[in-house]
C-alpha cells in the first residue's frame, strides 16, 4: 500500500477537503453502529479519563503502533473517521490479553473492543481483514470444520521453523507417537481429540444459527467453499449412521 | 513521521510536543501506571462489581433457567476469590472439558492431570463428545460472535450435565473441569453476558432447543466455572502426600496466565497464605507445597506473547515478546531453573520460542512446563510415557538432571514402549470404553468410571 501520494487519512478516508470522500459518512456511520450495537459495547466502554494505565501495560503497545487508550478514545468521543483508520490495521495489533481491562479504573475492556472492531471489519469484508486473516485460514479451515482449533499435524517443521528441530524429540512417527500417549481420546493426528460426528454436527448447526458461516464467506469465499463440502460430507455420514439405527 | 509529510495520526494533537525526557525521568513520570496487576491494583473496583452468581441464583428462581450444581458428591473445598467471595472447586466426578492446544501440541499436560487423578481416586470422564471452546480462534480472527461462543459453552456444559447417562448415571454426576485458560475465562465472560442479556439468552435457547440441548425447556447454566489449575490448587496438600522426589533445590518461576485472572478477575483466587495474597495463587501454591524456591521476576505479569493470531502468523511479535520481556528476564533476574505456567497458549509460546533466541544473540535455554506436569513428575510420573516431555523443545532435560531423573533412561524405555504401542500394547489410563457416550461408536458399558 503506497504512501507515497497521500496521508494515511487520504488513503483510507478520503480527503478531508474534498466534496467527495472514497468512505461516505454513511457507511461509517454504518460501521460504528455494528459496533455500538453490539449487547457488549455498553458493558466495556463506561468512560475515559485518558489516564493511559491501559497502554501502559499493554504488550502490543511495545512492538507495535497501538494504544488500547486510543482505542477507548475513538470509540468513546465516536471518532468515526479514527475508528475506521484504526480498523485497517490498529485493532489487529492487539494480543488479547486483558492486561487493559484488570487494570482500567473504569471498568473499560480495550482488548473486548478490539474484538467488536474486529467482527465488524469482517461483516463489512474490508481488506485489511482479508489480509491479516489470509494466513490464519488454515486455522479457521480446522476449527469450522472439526470443532479443534489446533491438531497435531499442523505442528511441523516446515510450518514452525523457527521453533528448531525439536518439535519432538523422540524420533518416530508422529501416529506412533499419538499412539503412545495414554489418553486414547489423544490417538488423533488430524485433529487435537477424537471428536464424536454427532458433535461436529451439532456444531455446524451453531455455525449456521449464529451468522459465523456468513462471516466466512464474506472474508474468504474459497474456505467457505471448502468447509460447506466437508461439513455436507459429514452430515450425509452422520444421516447414513441415523439410517442405519432405524 | 518520515514519508508522511509530517503529518502525525498519533492520536496527540498538533500542539503535542516530545519532553525528550532521559530514560531515568521518563521511567519516573511513568512508573505509576507501570504498575503490577496486582491484587491491590484491581480493588479500585469492588464497589462496582456485582457477583453474577447473584442474578443467576434469582433467574433459575424465576424460572429462567437451571443450574447445574456442585453438590456434596463432588467433594467441594470452598476457596477464597479476588474480593473475598467464596468459590466451591469440585474435586471429584469432573468431566474433562480438553483444551485443543494441549492435546494437540502438550499431551502430556492433560496426561500428566489424568494420571494424578488416577493416584488419588479421582473420578472422571474423558470423552469424545466435546469441541474446543472455539476462543483461541475467536480472539486471533474475529470469525466468531457472542451468540455463537455462548452456543458453544452451553452445548459443552450440558454435555457435561448428561454424560453420566451412557454409564446407567444421573444428570449432573460429572462437572466440567475447563483445562484451558482461554476457555476458562471465555466461558467465565460469556455466562456474564448470557446472565444479564434476556435477549441473548432468547437467540440461544432456540438454538439450544434444535440441538436437544435444554433441561426441562430451560437453559442450564453452571454454578461455577473451574479451571484445572484451581483444582490443583485444592489439591496441592493431598498431591504432595505422593511426592517422590525432592525439589526443594529448584528456583521456579511463575507465569501466571491473562486469560485465567485478568479476564474476570473477580472469579480468580487468592489466598493469604500465598504471596501474601497479592496475586493469583493457583500454580504458587502447588510449587511451594511441593517446595520449590519461586522466585520473584520484575515482568511476572506481562503476558507471554502468545496474541492468539499472532503465534500463528505474526510470530516476531511473539518470540520477541516472550525472549525479551519472559524468558531472559526470568533467566537473568531470577536465575530461573525452570517457567512454570498453568495455560495452553503461554506454554505452548514460552517453550518453543527459545531456540530462534540464538539467532539474534538472545541464547535462551529455560525448561518450560505446566504445573500439572511439573506435579506429576516429582510424584513419580514417567517423564515421557506420562509427562510426554518429548515434546517440549525447551531443555526439560536440564530440569530432569537437577531433580535427578535418568532421563536418558527413561527415554530408552519410552523408545522400547513404542514397539508395544506399534504391537497394540499400548496403556491407557482409563478404560477407552468409556469414551464414547453415544452416537457413532458408543455401546454402553455398566460400569463407573475409573473403577
Amino acid at each position: 500500500m503506497s504512501h507515497s501520494s497521500a496521508s494515511r487519512i487520504q488513503e483510507f478516508i478520503g480527503d478531508p477537503v474534498s466534496d467527495s470522500p472514497p468512505v461516505k459518512r454513511e457507511q461509517l456511520e454504518e460501521i460504528f453502529q455494528d459496533i455500538q450495537g453490539d449487547l457488549r459495547f455498553d458493558h466495556e466502554l463506561n468512560g475515559c479519563l485518558n489516564c493511559g494505565i491501559c497502554t501502559a501495560t499493554c504488550p502490543a503497545a511495545h512492538y507495535y503502533d497501538f494504544s488500547p487508550r486510543e482505542i477507548v478514545q475513538l470509540l468513546w468521543t465516536e471518532n468515526l473517521e479514527g475508528i475506521y483508520d484504526a480498523m485497517q490495521e490498529k485493532i489487529w495489533s492487539c494480543a488479547q490479553c486483558y492486561t487493559c481491562a484488570a487494570r482500567c479504573p473504569f471498568g473499560n475492556s480495550p482488548g473486548g473492543l478490539v474484538m467488536l472492531m474486529r467482527e465488524t471489519a469482517i461483516k463489512h469484508g474490508m481488506e485489511s481483514a482479508k489480509a491479516v486473516l489470509r494466513p490464519f485460514s488454515r486455522v479457521m479451515l480446522k476449527l469450522i470444520s472439526t470443532g479443534n482449533q489446533l491438531s497435531p499435524d499442523m505442528i511441523n517443521p516446515e510450518g514452525f521453523a523457527d521453533w528448531g528441530p525439536n518439535i519432538s524429540k523422540v524420533d518416530a512417527p508422529l501416529e506412533l507417537l499419538r499412539k503412545a500417549i495414554p489418553m486414547p481420546t489423544l490417538h488423533t493426528t488430524k485433529t487435537a481429540w477424537e471428536v464424536n460426528l454427532k458433535t461436529s454436527v451439532e456444531l455446524y448447526t451453531i455455525w449456521e444459527e449464529t451468522g459465523v458461516l456468513d462471516s466466512l464467506e464474506t472474508i474468504d469465499e474459497n474456505l467457505f467453499d471448502v468447509i460447506l463440502d466437508i461439513m455436507d460430507e459429514k452430515r450425509d455420514d452422520y444421516e447414513d449412521w441415523m439410517d442405519e439405527q432405524d | 513521521m518520515a514519508g508522511n509529510g509530517g503529518e502525525k495520526f498519533t492520536g496527540h494533537g498538533s500542539e503535542w510536543v516530545d519532553a525528550n525526557l532521559s530514560k531515568q525521568d521518563a521511567h519516573t513520570a511513568t512508573v505509576w501506571v507501570d504498575q503490577i496487576v496486582n491484587k491491590r491494583s484491581m480493588l479500585t473496583n469492588k464497589d462496582r462489581v456485582e457477583d453474577v452468581r447473584d442474578v443467576m441464583w434469582e433467574l433459575e428462581k424465576d424460572g429462567e433457567i437451571l443450574v447445574h450444581r456442585v453438590t456434596d458428591e463432588h467433594e467441594p473445598v470452598t476457596v477464597k476469590t479476588l474480593y473475598g467471595w467464596d468459590k466451591k472447586i469440585p474435586t471429584t466426578q469432573l468431566w474433562h472439558h480438553k483444551s485443543c492446544g494441549q492435546c494437540g501440541n502438550i499431551p502430556g499436560y492433560p496426561a500428566s492431570l489424568l494420571w494424578l487423578m488416577n493416584k488419588m481416586d479421582v473420578k472422571y470422564l474423558d470423552e469424545t463428545d466435546q469441541t474446543s471452546c472455539t476462543a483461541w480462534n475467536y480472539h486471533g480472527s474475529g470469525i466468531g460472535n457472542i451468540e455463537s461462543l455462548a452456543a458453544v459453552f452451553l452445548r459443552n456444559f450440558h454435555q457435561a450435565y448428561v454424560s453420566a447417562k451412557a454409564q446407567g448415571l444421573p444428570d449432573g454426576y460429572f462437572y466440567p473441569l475447563v483445562h484451558c485458560g482461554t476457555s476458562f475465562g471465555n466461558y467465565k465472560e460469556v455466562r456474564g453476558y448470557l446472565l444479564h442479556s434476556a435477549k441473548l439468552r432468547d437467540r440461544v435457547k432456540t438454538i439450544l432447543g434444535k440441538l436437544g440441548r435444554l433441561v426441562d425447556g430451560k437453559l442450564l447454566i453452571p454454578e461455577e466455572v473451574v479451571h484445572y489449575s484451581e483444582w490443583v490448587h485444592v489439591m496441592r496438600n493431598r498431591i504432595k502426600e505422593h511426592q517422590v522426589i525432592d525439589c526443594s533445590n529448584i528456583r521456579a518461576t511463575v507465569h501466571p496466565a491473562c486469560h485465567v485472572y485478568k479476564m474476570v478477575p473477580e472469579d480468580a483466587i487468592y489466598d493469604d497464605d500465598i504471596l501474601e495474597g497479592n496475586r493469583v495463587a493457583v500454580t504458587t501454591g502447588i510449587l511451594e507445597t511441593l517446595g520449590t524456591q519461586v522466585i520473584d521476576y520484575s515482568t511476572w505479569y506481562d503476558c507471554c506473547g502468545f496474541g492468539f493470531r499472532h503465534i500463528i502468523s505474526e510470530r516476531e511479535f511473539t518470540r520477541s515478546f516472550a525472549i525479551d520481556r519472559k524468558l531472559r528476564v526470568a533467566q537473568e533476574e531470577a536465575r530461573a531453573d525452570m517457567m512454570v505456567g498453568h495455560d495452553t497458549g503461554c506454554i505452548t509460546t514460552l517453550d518453543k520460542n527459545q531456540w530462534i533466541g540464538a539467532a539474534v544473540g538472545k541464547p535462551v535455554e529455560l525448561p518450560v512446563l505446566a504445573d500439572i506436569q511439573f506435579a506429576a513428575l516429582v510424584c513419580g510420573a514417567h517423564p515421557y510415557k506420562i509427562v510426554q516431555s518429548h515434546w517440549h523443545a525447551s531443555p526439560t532435560e536440564q530440569l530432569m538432571d537437577k531433580l535427578g531423573i535418568d532421563w536418558q533412561a527413561k527415554k530408552a524405555e519410552f523408545e522400547l514402549y513404542l514397539k508395544d504401542v506399534e504391537a497394540g500394547r499400548g496403556e491407557t489410563l482409563y478404560d477407552p470404553r468409556l469414551m464414547i457416550t453415544s452416537g457413532p461408536g458408543f455401546k454402553a458399558v455398566e460400569s463407573k468410571p475409573n473403577d
